[in-house]
């Protein structure tokens, strides 16, 4: 179940903008993602873990530093939970489903 | 260009049920909303819901009977606020049950909802979507 992992980690304001850098800026070593934040690296890295665990970033080394880049494929199922109209028939046909249940079979 | 939503569902009834909860007036109430459908082509019938008045609909959707080939397929014109868009119902036996496919055509690409969700995706990140988002999870 990669979803509720998404969800989760987009919850957190700190995992959004980090995934704002690198949406604006592209791939950034750990240094320069924590230079937009006044907490310690430690709790940075951690945020970075839950982005890591959810697929929305990957992380490359690179010589002696790790590079952090997004990777946008779990956000398209965001996406669908944000067009009202997909969630109004999924919300439907999970209706159906429950009237068809006391419904005798022709 | 149109943006299409394709959603489908398998449901452990043979297709002459479902193809009911999808012709039954009655039935069609009970999961989808109050209605004055008549199975037979060119018919034209509501859905009435609640108002939504930020996206201009007065709560009735202005419905037409396009296709009826029992029971394989339904197709319904479906207009309401801004909308006017196609609702295509596929029913395809598989196994002891239906797989019911579910197609919404004719979204305007250009409406601000669409708009918001392909500038999401092409770098527009904004906090209000997010915050849609986490309300979205608390709904059961």
């Amino acid at each position: 179940m990669s979803e509720p992992d998404v969800f989760a980690a987009l919850a957190n304001p700190t995992r959004r903008a980090v995934l704002r850098l690198l949406l604006e800026r592209g791939e950034q070593p750990v240094h320069r993602l924590a230079e937009h934040f006044a907490m310690r690296r430690p709790s940075l890295s951690e945020h970075l873990r839950v982005l890591k665990e959810a697929g929305l970033v990957v992380e490359q080394p690179v010589g002696r530093q790790r590079l952090y880049s997004l990777r946008p494929e779990p956000l398209r199922e965001v996406v669908d939970w944000l067009t009202p109209y997909e969630r109004f028939w999924r919300d439907r046909l999970t209706r159906l489903r429950e009237v068809l249940a006391e419904v005798p079979d022709e | 260009m149109s943006d299409t939503i394709a959603v489908d569902e398998f449901l452990p009834h043979p297709p002459a049920t479902v193809w009911r909860a999808l012709t039954d007036s009655d039935l069609l109430a009970r999961w989808l909303m109050p209605n004055d459908f008549v199975p037979e082509v060119g018919r034209r019938f509501t859905f009435r819901t609640d108002p939504r008045p930020g996206q201009e609909f007065d709560g009735t959707v202005h419905c037409e009977v396009l296709d009826l080939d029992p029971p394989r397929l339904l197709r319904w014109a479906w207009r309401g606020g801004r909308l006017d868009t196609v609702v295509t119902w596929t029913l395809v036996a598989e196994g002891r049950g239906t797989r019911l496919f579910l197609e919404h055509a004719g979204f305007d690409p250009d409406d601000p909802i669409q708009r918001r969700t392909r500038d999401l995706l092409a770098g527009g990140w904004r906090s209000h979507v997010l915050a849609r988002l986490r309300e979205t999870l608390r709904t059961p």
